[in-house]
């Protein structure tokens, strides 16, 4: 498996906010990866930084074994559709599908029009006319139809309802399977992407907390509730995440390695055990790490929030 | 190259704006300002001329404007690179302004073929080029077009890159920069000299020489601001 | 897919299942990865993880460029494991919890025996 793109110890601070901080990961060939966290977490940016559209402010960025910067090798091979992106107002749907057939080498006209009829998109509307789900449409058109080898879905899904997000995954899905490429899905909704990513990316405050194949981390997070002294028992073979008590009995959300003689084991020490879903393991992570940078996750917020 | 030549095939995505606005206006003035002189034609002496034709070059400004506030956006946001889209955008501008002044420079031949279009009208010829080498009849119409697409260039720029603070400390250096040279020049009294200077100035220096400097001056410095630029 | 345990052992499970109540039969085709993953609405990538734990087990065997198969004799292998992961998983906690409320093997067996009746 080969390394598309490559990010070394990646740092961006603007005007004293630190928006990423020491970012270090790869993405690999042809796998769809989940660029996870809250709003303001840093993700935006780092994709921005990845598609040189913003700059770092330390560390190193390789995509395709080069720096992108004014890169057309590179640029030429990568597609970002984000929420923010901006159109020209004198363009209409049908135009903006002509620009992006004119720039993506392995555009595929025909599909395009099939994700415009499969999303419903006036192509004769001017794009400032577009709904908020309807532009949301057309950059998922855009994205899939370019067929770009590196691709970036920036929370594509603003406005759209729950059935068009669900033609989006499917079809993400099935294009992904015929024709292989490499994904990063920038998402808040965890739950349903989860099924979807196989590799996970979880950021916060503009740090990287998790850089893990999915299926790895499915059951590395349970919670454990009983007796007290069972669940101190139990959770000394982890870390622990999270715990609420009330009375003699505690509840406590634990990460390790735990197969199923874990669960044997939380069963003879009289314990319940629940496996988390990757949202509950991203909010118990994202929430237990408030502590000691609150200060410089909630000046990104607010600037990302000004925006 | 290829990459800046699609991004001025970008622009005709959208052709019918992109030619149709500025020869649409400037055929409304022109229009108007016929109607206009075709009712007063009594008296012979009059040779009015318009001013009807900035419209055209206005548009221009205009256009390049949007070119950095909007399409730039699009551009980098469809993965071309800086460089193209300035190249490609500087290529589109270039053609136009040719294109465009080699329309106007016709129109204006046609003009004084015809007495000002039978109502003594002088709209395309320009006052102040009274060459008759006719390359610098045509950069006269040209050189404008590509000095206010560049002026708007920069603007936008600014306003980009450093936003609203930006363009007025530009502004307030700019008209600092002026009012300072206006008052060195008064208290050295270096004002007959700066007439003089201007007076010794044949008309293609000031209509061509002298734009097209400033011209590359701010096509240079534009390249280097958009080089940082972020959508 | 449920919460919490990877998506490979569910798809593996699952295969399984139809396998041991015949809905597969053996020498019969299964389902590719990606009809799989489009089925099942999860990644291609995690779907052939689930179908080669099969092929590792010799549960499935792969022919050449058609595509992934149940083996002979699977069925019976599967069926002999099921049952053993039934001990551990149901067997072993019933007792456990018996012996926690002072109920003797005997006493369990009769219990067992009377709730089979009155079904």
């Amino acid at each position: 498996m080969s390394a598309v793109a490559t990010v070394t110890n990646l740092t961006k601070r603007y005007r004293g906010v630190t928006a990423l901080d020491g970012v270090s990961f790869a993405l690999t060939e042809n796998r769809i990866h989940g660029l996870l966290g809250r709003n303001g977490a840093g993700k935006t940016t780092l994709m921005q930084i990845l598609t040189a559209q913003n700059f770092a402010t330390s560390g190193e960025v390789s995509v395709f074994g080069e720096h992108p910067y004014e890169n057309e090798q590179v640029l030429s091979r990568i597609s970002f559709i984000k929420e923010s992106q901006t159109y020209p107002s004198s363009l209409r749907v049908t135009h903006v599908l002509r620009a992006a057939r004119l720039v993506y080498p392995n555009w595929d006209e025909e599909y395009a029009q099939r994700l415009v009829d499969v999303f419903q998109l006036p192509g004769g509307r001017n794009v400032r006319k577009l709904s908020r789900g309807m532009l949301s449409a057309l950059g998922i058109v855009v994205g899939l139809a370019s067929r770009a080898p590196l691709t970036f879905f920036d929370e594509p899904y603003l406005g759209l309802d729950a059935v068009a997000r669900q033609l989006f995954y499917d079809h993400l899905l099935a294009d992904y399977t015929e024709h292989p490429r490499t994904i990063v899905l920038s998402t808040h909704l965890i739950d349903e992407v989860s099924d979807l990513i196989e590799h996970v990316l979880l950021i916060d405050q503009g740090r990287l907390l998790l850089d893990i194949e999915a299926e790895a981390l499915r059951g590395q997070v349970v919670t454990v509730s009983g007796p007290v002294a069972a669940v101190d028992e139990f959770t000394r073979t982890g870390t622990e995440l999270h715990r609420a008590s009330l009375g003699g009995t505690a509840r406590a959300t634990v990460r390790g390695d735990f197969g199923p003689a874990a669960h044997d084991r939380a069963r003879s020490l009289g314990l319940g055990l629940e496996p988390s879903s990757l949202q509950d393991i991203v909010v118990r992570l994202t929430t237990s790490n408030n502590g000691h940078a609150a200060g410089a996750g909630s000046a990104t917020a607010n600037k990302e929030a000004a925006r | 190259m290829n990459r800046a030549l699609t991004v001025a095939r970008l622009q005709f995505v959208v052709w019918r704006a992109v030619i149709g606005w500025p020869w649409g206006i400037l055929a409304l003035s022109f229009l108007i300002n016929l109607a206009l002189f075709s009712a007063m034609q009594e008296n012979e002496d009059f040779e009015p001329t318009t001013g009807g034709l900035m419209s055209i070059y206005i548009v221009m400004l205009i256009a390049s404007i949007s070119a950095i506030l909007q399409d730039f956006p699009f551009a980098l946001g469809l993965g071309v690179s800086r460089r193209s889209f300035y190249l490609g955008n500087v290529l589109q501008f270039t053609v136009q302004a040719l294109v465009y002044a080699a329309v106007l420079y016709l129109l204006a031949g046609v003009e004084e073929a015809t007495d000002g279009w039978g109502a003594n009208l002088r709209f395309f010829g320009l006052p102040f080029l009274v060459v008759e080498n006719p390359v610098l009849r045509f950069l006269g119409f040209a050189i404008p077009f590509l000095l206010l697409g560049f002026i708007g260039i920069a603007i936008a720029l600014v306003a980009k890159r450093w936003g609203a603070n930006g363009l007025l400390t530009l502004s307030a250096v700019v008209l600092a920069g002026i009012g300072g040279l206006a008052v060195l020049a008064t208290w050295r009294g270096w004002w007959s000299a700066i007439g003089d200077w201007f007076a010794d100035q044949p008309g293609w220096a000031l209509l061509v020489g002298w734009p097209a400097l400033v011209t590359l001056v701010l096509a240079a410095v534009s390249y280097l601001v958009i080089r940082r630029a972020t959508p | 897919m449920e919460d919490g345990r990877p998506i490979f052992l569910q798809i593996a499970e699952l295969l399984e299942n139809s396998i041991l109540d015949g809905t597969l039969a053996e020498e019969s085709q299964v389902p590719s990865t990606n009809e799989l993953a489009a089925f099942h609405r999860i990644n291609p990538a995690t779907a052939a993880k689930g179908v080669n734990k099969l092929v590792d087990d010799g549960t499935l065997y792969k022919k050449r460029g058609i595509g992934m198969f149940v083996s002979p004799g699977a069925r019976a292998k599967l069926r002999s494991r099921r049952r053993d992961e039934f001990a551990r998983q149901y067997v072993r906690p019933l007792l456990t919890e018996a012996r926690k409320l002072g109920i003797e093997p005997a006493e369990l067996k009769k219990m067992i025996d009377t709730w089979e009746e009155g079904r």
